[in-house]
């Protein structure tokens, strides 16, 4: 049988404890919301307006000149004098009033986002405000369909974020979302009105890949996949735009891509890196996703990593040490030859013209006139390339990229 | 594959349109025995197309026939209620796993019926609108979804299913309540418009899915074999 008195003092204690902590956190828990240029009037609790009193700061003593009587005055309050603000008797110094003064604005309207990602599964609203107003919003979110309210359940992560299943497809009426933002000082709120299909937009193509093809020294060969947001890609495919340049040019080459989710390069620049982005679009509706995250590749190259042993070797008749030597019987004097050097008893002037003016329709800020022609189409000019400027010919030094 | 290279993408849709409109001039899709999956699989591809192309024409007659109709119906976030008497257009509203679940029959059935309906609607539309350029354009609309519902017929033979009972399934009541007054018959061609528009959307992803189940389907629009 347990003893009754010790129990029974635990009861008082306990009730004591509360009781204190109640009086302590009334004082403590006081908060007070004020606009910014507002002119704030703190009283000390019950006391007195004539009553001798001390106001502190953050713990920081008031000087006299902004009180009035046992008022606290604070005159066009800016966001430097929030914080704790308390009031003690003259003599005692008795705690009288406690207060914590945050200073703010009423919100802004917010900005509202809905978007399907994940088409047909449903829909997700996103917001955030345009500029912050330094003390606490809560924000509210309607959706309204014909007659219908539904319920848009709350993200945990990210905050600010809300989702919502569909429940019906193939809708006629629109969706109709209303945001409403409030705080101490105010509120305000936004809406956004769509179809069901506007608002699909997927996530980027994920795992962009991109290699050089062995042997094609013009080729690039790019894949991806779906996003893993996308829930059903058999009965909603997505198509793929694809777009790929040179880091030396800013203009983008495009495919559009109805199928798959690879694709083969054929017509890179040899020797040149390449920035690759991919981005996705539902078949039939909405609007393309973002630009999945770049890739950089090289088409493969035949040439060794150094030159001036190859300016050297060439110039030795033994044939064992050869896999530098180029086989005596095939030249590929296309215009896009790889060396275009050993062709020049078979170039002429309707191959040098093609090359200048490509180069001058891709880089027409170089000018024409100043890099005349030049004979090599891959990586950098080398030391063994040739730089032809009106009619002088010079070797340019090693690696310098015009 | 499409090699767009920064063109817009309306010359691919050009492309298209004359191909579907090519077949839309076709008297009647033969049904074709022998190789039937593979005349099944061409059946659907183009009836997709089709859809696609209409999506694509209604978009500007709509929008047209809306500026006829004046304001509110041609602002761009009218939402107005549904009233009770526009549920005789057929809705292409439905439930989400009750549309995944549907049988290709079904799904087909619903396309037929509901288009044949929505035909017999915008020929209504035909006498009273306004200008000759925009009845010209409903007449062109509605001789190519024709051209869709016979599409669809197509398909529902080549796989074996029957069409739906008359192609206007239950037929209009004779004193179909004509609307009492003006602004009530706009917002009957309003919903109309919409729920074709819809309907085609949908038709989109139920083609789709038809593509995906009708092995071993070549589903490659043959540019050439139509001389363009």
């Amino acid at each position: 049988m347990a003893n009754p008195v010790p129990s029974a003092c635990c009861v008082v204690l306990a009730a004591v404890v509360v009781v204190y902590a109640q009086r302590h956190s009334q004082q403590d828990s006081h908060i007070q919301y004020e606009r910014v240029g507002a002119d704030v009037t703190m009283k000390c609790g019950s006391m007195d307006w004539d009553a001798a009193v001390t106001w502190t700061a953050n713990g920081t003593d008031i000087d006299d000149s902004h009180l009035n009587g046992s008022y606290l005055i604070l005159k066009n309050v800016d966001l430097t004098q929030s914080g704790q603000y308390s009031c003690y008797e003259g003599s005692s110094w008795h705690l009288k009033y406690q207060t914590y003064l945050r200073v703010g604005t009423p919100p802004k309207e917010p900005v509202l986002m809905c978007r399907s990602n994940n088409y047909p599964k449903g829909f997700y609203c996103s917001w955030h405000l345009p500029s912050p107003t330094y003390i606490p919003n809560s924000f509210n979110i309607s959706v309204i369909h014909g007659t219908r309210e539904m319920v848009c359940e709350k993200d945990i992560f990210p905050k600010n974020r809300c989702h919502i299943r569909y429940l019906q497809l193939f809708l006629t009426v629109k969706y109709k979302v209303t945001l409403t933002v409030t705080n101490a000082l105010g509120k305000n709120s936004t809406s956004l009105t769509f179809d069901e299909f506007a608002i699909v937009k997927p996530d980027p193509p994920e795992s962009v890949v991109a290699k050089p093809v062995p042997n094609n020294p013009r080729r690039l060969e790019v894949a991806w996949q779906n996003p893993s947001s996308w829930p059903d890609p058999e009965s909603f495919p997505l198509k793929f735009f694809l777009r790929y340049r040179p880091l030396i040019l800013d203009q983008w080459q495009h495919v559009e891509l109805l199928d798959g989710t690879s694709h083969t390069i054929t017509d890179a620049y040899a020797g040149k890196e390449y920035i690759i982005q991919v981005a996705a679009k539902d078949n039939d509706i909405g609007t393309w996703s973002d630009w999945s995250v770049a890739v950089h590749a090289t088409p493969w190259t035949e040439e060794p990593k150094h030159l001036t042993t190859e300016a050297q070797v060439t110039e030795t008749t033994s044939a064992s040490t050869s896999y530098f030597v180029p086989p005596p019987t095939t030249k590929i004097c296309d215009w896009w030859a790889v060396r275009p050097w050993q062709c020049v008893g078979q170039l002429d002037w309707s191959w040098l013209l093609m090359v200048s003016s490509l180069f001058s329709e891709y880089a027409p800020s170089w000018g024409h006139e100043r890099w005349g022609w030049v004979l090599g189409g891959h990586g950098g000019l080398r030391g063994s390339d040739v730089v032809g400027k009106g009619d002088t010919k010079q070797a340019v030094g090693e690696e310098h990229w015009v | 594959m499409l090699n767009v290279a920064g063109e817009p993408p309306g010359d691919s849709w050009g492309i298209f349109a004359f191909l579907c409109a090519a077949l839309c001039n076709l008297p009647a899709v033969p049904a074709l025995n022998g190789t039937e999956e593979l005349g099944a699989g061409q059946s659907i591809q183009k009836t997709y197309d089709l859809t696609r192309y209409l999506e694509h024409q209604l978009r500007t007659l709509a929008g047209t026939y809306l500026n006829y109709l004046g304001p509110p119906f041609n602002e761009p976030d009218f939402n107005p209620p549904r009233l009770a008497r526009a549920e005789q257009v057929p809705s292409a509203t439905v439930d989400l796993d009750l549309w995944r679940g549907l049988t290709d029959n079904a799904r087909l059935a619903a396309n037929y019926r509901a288009y044949s309906r929505l035909l017999c609607y915008l020929r209504g539309l035909d006498g009273q609108a306004g200008t000759a350029e925009l009845r010209h354009r409903l007449g062109h609309f509605c001789s190519s979804l024709q051209g869709l519902v016979v599409s669809i017929a197509g398909v529902m033979s080549s796989l074996g299913y029957p069409l739906p009972a008359g192609p206007a399934g239950p037929p209009l009541p004779p004193g179909a309540p004509a609307a009492p007054n003006d602004f009530l018959k706009k917002m009957d061609d309003f919903w109309l418009l919409k729920e074709l528009q819809t309907w085609l959307w949908r038709s989109a992803k139920d083609f789709n899915r038809l593509k995906k189940k009708v092995p071993p389907a070549v589903v490659t629009l043959r540019l050439e074999a139509r001389g363009f």
